[in-house]
């Protein structure tokens, strides 16, 4: 028997430990937590629950359903808000196998959470149980191949608001089409304001206009995605945009909500925004414009698309790594569906437009006295609500897409028009599916 | 006042030939045992190091390396019929500099460093022999106030300047507007140098400080020849200074061109004002993008791969260049 010294034991140990370590970095993401056997509920014991989000005073919202369950506590802990570094801390945490239970994630963000194996398949723990009382459109952005995989949290419908002492010295009124944008937005111009932002460094507003015009950009197919980024209604926003950029009607030095735009609109030099309902707290961020702000339909493509759009909104979204899925499950319900919790988001933390089918909130059922005492939430975002696209659905590389996108729009100074950016990105967006591993094919005409 | 090699004690004391003889006397007994000793103490003196060194930085390395040449293949929509991984080869390297956003991030860079190192180079050297001359007045206070904002993190440095690049709030584009001059700090074409501008800002003063800390090792005798040779100070500087500065000089370029491959936060930063910078600006921007925005954490291992042998063959090359100079 050969003699096996200490130091070779050792060396060997040593050696075979960080092989394992190695072993145990394997790609992240590669495992399915909906292949598990289901977690039972807990019974009796006391749960603690942790969600991320980037809600303020979240933790408000949560102690009223800490107070009534006591057997399941809710913590709250604030992450930056999605792309800006929340998800990029949800993404490490998922890699190294930790993470919440509960996760604020954006509806369009939920397939790339799907991609890492990051989510749980609520409808294993019984959420069809809650779907009646959903609006149907935000849950079918959520359900895929029959698994949900989120609770919508709140979302944004589409208007505009425009500031009426602008519009009025060109006499102008907010427009009702596409086209009368455009003509007010030259008006506009002589008046030295711009009627809105043209976001090239964010590809998710000219979405949201596509869907609106009808455009379906995917669809889940049993035989794997279907591409079409080139249809009519698509082509037709593109080109609408180009000329519209072309003849200087829209700013494009900077983007919706960012500090150059607070100046802007702060001193007259944006007359109008269409933008999702939440945009509303951030309008109120304007300085000086208490009063001088109303909500109006936003502008629509003639007699074809639908009367609104949606840009943002996000979801609950119960985490692989949860050991409690049932009970993280009936606290997002609660969240988004019961009166108490929906009045409680709206004032501590200024959500979004209200997932539940027949409740938008105590307090929008009032006037605002920042928006010129008008009633805009019944006025104009109720219908906005019921008018959107019900096809769109979202899918695994949004970011990317909406990246590679933005990345075609930036050279448009150079020459480069939209129409032509979205076909070179359509191709793009085909190649990064295909390096994935995932089927995709474009949609045959 | 310093001490002649006449002062220093006898090569061999008599201590030393103790030990020697000593050491010859129970050598034929135990100089396995004593050597094998003497060989380990090195190891077990060194283990908390290399035991935090391989955890901490060899085994990231390595993980990196393994992790860019794998790649996971998923079926059906979202992986959810299977997901396999396996050996890439070259695949994600070939995917990472087919990427003509990340190869222009590369270029991008290049040409920053080009001209933004060489700038600051110049005026830290500038600022450090002014105040090392005998001339300069408070040299303390200006040197702690040229130190200043390598102080003050990148992040918040950069806050601070795009309060004077963004159109409408900055006073800079106010008072140039109102004499007819259009100033457009975020544009397309001028933002990377309003990086620069950052950048250059945030480290001028901490390369200034090395240099002056050479500066201050040089003999004073040197400066009384000189002076005594009726060498001006421009003189001083030129044939006395500069030449004996240039360790202090090569190694703040060498951190200065890392530095450049691996800018990251201001360009993150200036990204909310500035719709021009996008998600793969600088490199190491494109990587963390892929990484964590787009969970393709393999390409991403093959980006940085490639930043750091970029970063290598840099500084490698400029050393060479250095040495062969000076040779």
């Amino acid at each position: 028997m050969p003699h096996v010294s200490r130091r070779r034991l050792l060396s060997t140990g040593l050696g075979a430990m960080s092989l394992a370590a190695l072993g145990a970095c394997a790609t992240p993401g590669t495992h399915s937590v909906n292949a598990d056997p289901a977690i039972p509920a807990a019974s009796g014991q006391k749960v603690r629950l942790t969600y991320w989000a980037w809600l303020k005073d979240f933790q408000k919202v949560a102690d009223l359903w800490n107070a009534k369950n006591p057997d399941v506590q809710v913590d709250i802990v604030w992450i930056p808000g999605g792309n800006s570094g929340g998800y990029q801390k949800m993404y490490s945490a998922l890699a190294a196998g930790a993470g919440p239970d509960l996760a604020q994630i954006e509806l369009r963000s939920i397939p790339e959470f799907m991609l890492v194996n990051g989510l749980v398949d609520l409808n294993r723990y019984g959420a069809e149980e809650f779907a009646h009382l959903y609006d149907p459109t935000l849950w079918g952005q959520v359900s895929f191949t029959g698994g949900l995989y989120g609770i919508p949290q709140d979302s944004g419908p589409m208007a505009t608001f425009y500031q009426p002492a602008l519009l009025d010295k060109v006499g102008a009124t907010p427009p009702k089409t596409w086209d009368d944008w455009a003509s007010t937005g030259k008006e506009l111009r002589k008046a030295g304001s711009y009627i809105d932002c043209f976001a090239i460094s964010d590809a998710s507003p000219f979405a949201a206009f596509a869907a609106q015009a009808g455009a379906t950009w995917f669809r889940p197919e049993e035989d794997g995605w279907v591409i079409n980024m080139t249809d009519d209604a698509t082509m037709n926003v593109a080109r609408f945009f180009d000329k519209a950029i072309d003849d200087d009607v829209v700013q494009t030095d900077f983007a919706h909500y960012s500090p150059a735009w607070f100046a802007a609109a702060a001193k007259g030099g944006i007359a109008t925004i269409t933008t999702a309902s939440w945009g509303d707290a951030l309008v109120e961020g304007v300085s000086g414009g208490k009063g001088k702000w109303k909500a109006a339909p936003m502008p629509v493509w003639g007699n074809t698309g639908f009367g609104s759009s949606y840009l943002g909104g996000s979801t609950t979204a119960v985490l692989a790594g949860s050991k409690h899925p049932r009970e993280a499950l009936e606290f997002a319900v609660w969240l988004t569906t019961s009166h108490e919790g929906i009045d409680a988001m709206i004032k501590n933390s200024g959500i979004g437009w209200s997932p539940a089918k027949d409740f938008v909130g105590t307090s929008r059922q009032q006037p605002s006295e920042f928006f010129s005492g008008q009633n805009y939430f019944k006025d104009v975002f109720v219908p906005a609500s019921r008018e959107q696209n019900p096809k769109w659905s979202w899918w695994p590389i949004t970011q990317q897409t909406f990246n590679i996108l933005s990345d075609g729009f930036r050279k448009k100074a150079g020459g480069t028009s939209l129409v032509d950016a979205v076909a070179a990105a359509e191709q793009d967006v085909i190649t990064v599916f295909r390096n994935k591993g995932l089927t995709i094919r474009k949609e045959q005409a | 006042m310093s001490s002649t090699p006449a002062a220093a004690p006898p090569a061999t004391s008599q201590e030393d030939r103790e030990i020697r003889t000593g050491r010859s006397r129970q050598a034929g007994t135990s100089r396995g045992n004593r050597s094998r000793a003497a060989a380990r103490a090195p190891w077990i003196l060194l283990a908390p190091f290399l035991a935090l060194f391989t955890l901490t930085f060899v085994l990231p390395i390595i993980v990196a390396l393994i992790s860019s040449f794998t790649k996971v293949t998923r079926s059906g929509l979202f992986g959810e019929k299977g997901v396999s991984s396996g050996f890439a080869g070259f695949d994600n390297y070939a995917q990472a500099l087919g990427d003509a956003n990340f190869i222009a991030s590369i270029g991008r860079v290049l040409l920053f460093g080009i001209v933004q190192v060489p700038v600051m180079i110049v005026l830290c050297t500038i600022l450090a022999l002014l105040l090392e001359s005998a001339s300069a007045r408070w040299p303390g206070f200006f040197r702690a106030a040229y130190f200043m904002p390598y102080g003050v993190p990148g992040v918040i440095a950069t806050i601070l300047w795009s309060f004077l690049y963004v159109p409408g709030l900055s006073p800079f584009i106010d008072i140039a507007g109102s004499m007819g001059i259009t100033l457009d700090f975020l544009g397309p074409d001028h933002v990377l140098w309003s990086i620069a501008n950052i950048v250059t800002w945030s480290y001028t003063g901490y390369n200034m400080l090395i240099i002056v800390a050479q500066l201050k090792a040089i003999p004073g005798e040197l400066y009384e020849a000189a002076r005594v040779d009726g060498a001006s100070p421009w003189r001083i500087a030129r044939s006395i200074q500069l030449p004996l500065i240039t360790p202090a000089l090569v190694l703040t370029t060498v951190f200065s061109i890392i530095g450049t491959l691996q800018l990251f936060a201001e360009a993150q930063v200036l990204k909310t004002s500035a719709p021009a910078i996008d998600s793969q600006y600088t490199p190491n921007l494109s990587a963390y993008s892929t990484a964590f925005a787009y969970n393709d954490y393999n390409v991403a291992a093959a980006q940085a791969v490639l930043i750091a042998l970029a970063a290598f063959i840099l500084s490698f090359v400029f050393l060479r260049l250095t040495n062969r100079k000076s040779s």
